[in-house]
């Protein structure tokens, strides 16, 4: 897996927000909720939940319409919706750098983000993709160049109570065999995610200003 | 536009005004009877048409209501012919919108805004035919018909356009001035006092000889009014014939 | 969402404040508040730090047939975004009053004083041309959009490389960043706005107003200029009355403002060219800042 760091409470009118850097790619999302809701999106025993994806380029198309959807469903099933009924939970995601493995970083940012917005959860999730090339190998995190030349590449989300999936994405051509390879090296590298969130919410809340 | 000599070397424009020169100004109030108050400005090849309705209560969304003044409503719109080429979408397009803005911002700040609260005024303006300065040209109908609505201001509000040719100044451009490349100043002020209500300018112009052209321009506006003036006088005091009142 | 309102009592408190010469955050009256440029991975993209403003700014180009009217001339192409993520009064989708506005003032600062050479943007006279387009995505915002946006914008003009092209005929080859380098777009000279906002009917005014001086202005002045002092675009919005030596006492306070600004500018993209030039890392993760508790660092383990 690659490098991972990351910026919190960076922006001042939302309620949370997170700047998410895994390798090149880039992410910030920012969090607002739980707050008032239009009357014709409200629903009467949950939250509603909203994504919005920015792209950097150009309008919103289907594709990004697509993107903000698989998003959408995968924070859905994250937050605990039934503890803030009539309210909406907004998550608006910008793209700075789209350099591979980018669904991953969304979701991992969205993730983030909502942890610094304090927005009540299930579980926390972490999104892994894996590329598998022409040659069958299986590479964690590859970059825009890989995902290019590689044979299919798939995106898993996993939840931290007992590690199964939430959401699957996956792109080209795989046996069964290689999916459940894919899938345990992911759930694997996911844990490295969950100890990161770790890390970085001990550091946010530490007493101390400066780690040495 | 290479090769188009905008001041001749005997001082003369391309269409054979000084350069202080504005063009002529034809108007009339009242031209329609349905609403509460209108006018008809001609300056130049610029036509201009604007209707005034209110004071009156809000129409629409009770959300824009005012508790302290009264909510201006503008409407600004080119006809399709007014063109060179024929115009797709009369307004609406971010160009109209923003003139829209412009003007709403202009006679926000010259009606008297706090006798009317919650209440709402709306200014409609309709260019027939553009030749350069359509917001001066607006303005200025829009004044002329809020006048003759007897909405109370707190002076006219006069517009007018200036740019700067070889190193002169000059008042009330055209569209072959407009879009030769020079920098093109608009000014509305408020002529009795000499304050600018709105400001813009476009295209490159150097900071030292910002003063001259602001200056000449506020002059202009100072012209237009004298032409507005007599515009108002003539039609009351024909008002007032018509209905046989003595002075 | 609505906007929260300004309480009477806070909008007294800063009015007092001006009369006394203050500002909330300390600044004197013709300050800026801390300018931060930093440079994305690819090649045209820029966030920039008004003090807690901040915008991204992303060139892209594309190939299109040219206008009727000039069949020689790229097109400049601006584009202002108010995502919902910079305050909950943005909507997404319908443009508002306020984008409508930015967008103006950046496409006249941009296009109209022609600081791009669009004629070099000319591929096959009448049949293809470049496009060039500017993204500029609003990301918080803490006051004065406008001059927050126009440094970003001519930033990221500055930073940009359009794919260099060959010419076979009537056929349009177009190189890959491998193949042959890409080249960077001539600029001109770079207008930057400068906001001024007035208050007690122009008795005092601010440079550079933060969202809470915004709110209790009676109105804003966008002076934009280049630093060879000329004026590139110049508005007045809010109800306000002016007189003209208000209007110079601003032209000359931009025309320091400017200078400034457009150093810095050089300066950020100095240093992003030496660091893309020695092989160093670049991109938006070298403008993090680590030792702070907002920030965390993770190296993973290799597995398998």
């Amino acid at each position: 897996m690659c490098e991972m760091m990351c910026e919190l409470g960076q922006l001042t009118r939302c309620d949370g927000d997170a700047c998410l850097m895994q390798g090149e790619t880039c992410v910030t999302t920012a969090v607002y909720g739980p707050t008032e809701v239009r009357i014709n999106k409200e629903i009467l025993d949950k939250a509603t939940v909203e994504v919005v994806y920015k792209s950097k380029v150009g309008l919103p198309g289907c594709a990004e319409k697509m993107f903000e959807r698989i998003i959408r469903n995968t924070c859905e099933t994250m937050i605990l919706t039934t503890a803030h009924p009539r309210s909406g939970i907004n998550i608006i995601i910008q793209e700075m750098q789209n350099s591979g493995s980018y669904l991953a970083c969304c979701i991992n940012s969205a993730c983030l983000a909502l942890l610094d917005a304090g927005v009540s959860l299930k579980f926390l999730v972490a999104a892994v993709t894996c590329l598998i090339d022409n040659e069958g190998e299986i590479i964690l995190d590859p970059n825009s160049k890989q995902e290019k030349d590689g044979k299919a590449l798939l995106t898993f989300v996993f939840d931290n109570k007992d590690f199964s999936i939430v959401t699957v994405n996956t792109k080209g051509s795989y046996s069964s065999q290689q999916f459940k390879d894919c899938t345990s090296l992911c759930k694997k590298s996911s844990k490295q995610v969950f100890e990161f969130y770790k890390k970085s919410m001990e550091k946010l809340l530490s007493k101390d200003n400066f780690v040495k | 536009m290479a090769g188009v000599n905008l001041l001749s070397d005997q001082g003369y424009r391309i269409d054979g005004r000084k350069p202080n020169e504005l063009r002529r100004i034809q108007c009339k109030l009242g031209v329609f009877k349905q609403a509460d108050g209108s006018a008809y400005i001609e300056q130049g090849n610029t036509k201009v048409l604007a209707t005034v309705y209110g004071p009156h209560e809000i129409r629409g969304s009770r959300a824009k209501l005012l508790l302290d003044r009264v909510l201006v409503n503008c409407q600004y719109s080119m006809a399709t012919f007014s063109t060179g080429e024929r115009k797709r979408r009369p307004r609406g397009d971010r160009k109209s919108q923003e003139m829209t803005m412009h003007l709403k911002q202009t006679f926000d700040a010259a009606i008297m805004t706090n006798l009317y609260p919650r209440s709402q005024i709306d200014i409609f303006v309709e260019v027939l035919q553009s030749d350069g300065g359509n917001y001066c040209a607006s303005v200025n109908a829009a004044t002329l018909a809020l006048i003759d609505a007897g909405i109370p201001m707190k002076d006219f509000v006069c517009a007018c356009s200036a740019s700067f040719v070889n190193d002169n100044p000059i008042a009330d451009i055209n569209y072959l001035e407009e879009s030769s490349g020079g920098p093109e100043l608009i000014v509305a002020t408020l002529p009795k006092s000499d304050q600018i209500v709105f400001l813009e300018q476009n295209s490159r112009l150097h900071e030292d000889n910002l003063s001259k052209v602001i200056d000449l321009a506020v002059k202009s506006c100072k012209d237009v009014y004298t032409v507005l003036d007599q515009t108002v006088r003539d039609h009351v005091s024909e008002l007032s014939n018509s209905h046989g009142w003595d002075h | 969402m609505r906007e929260t309102p300004l309480s009477n009592c806070e909008r007294e408190f800063i009015r007092k404040a001006l009369g006394e010469r203050k500002r909330l955050d300390g600044r004197q009256a013709y300050d800026y508040r801390t300018l931060k440029i930093a440079f994305g991975y690819d090649r045209g993209c820029c966030r920039v730090d008004l003090g807690q403003t901040r915008v991204l700014a992303q060139v892209s180009c594309e190939i299109t047939s040219p206008k009727q009217q000039r069949p020689s001339d790229g097109v400049l192409f601006v584009n202002v975004e108010l995502s919902p993520m910079a305050s909950p009064v943005f909507e997404v989708g319908r443009m508002s009053d306020q984008g409508v506005e930015i967008n103006r003032i950046l496409e006249r600062c941009l296009k109209e004083s022609r600081c791009v050479d669009t004629e070099s943007l000319c591929i096959i006279a009448g049949e293809k041309v470049w496009q060039i387009r500017v993204d500029v995505h609003v990301m918080n915002h803490d006051g004065n959009l406008i001059d927050c946006s126009s440094i970003a914008a001519i930033t990221a003009l500055a930073h940009f490389r359009r794919p260099d092209v060959t010419v076979d005929g009537t056929d349009v080859i177009v190189h890959t960043i491998e193949e042959k380098d890409p080249l960077p777009l001539s600029v001109h000279h770079m207008p930057i706005c400068v906001s001024f906002s007035f208050y007690e009917q122009g008795k005092f005014l601010l440079v550079d107003p933060s969202d809470k001086e915004e709110k209790v202005m009676d109105g804003k002045m966008v002076i934009g200029m280049n630093k060879h002092r000329e004026i590139c675009s110049l508005q007045v919005t809010g109800q306000m009355l002016l007189l003209k030596d208000q209007v110079l006492r601003c032209s000359n306070i931009a025309v320091v403002k400017v200078t400034e600004i457009t150093e810095w500018i050089q300066k950020a993209l100095e240093n992003d060219r030496q660091a893309r030039s020695n092989g160093e890392r670049f991109g938006f993760r070298e403008a993090v800042v680590m030792d702070t508790v907002t920030t965390n660092q993770m190296n993973p383990e290799k597995l398998k």
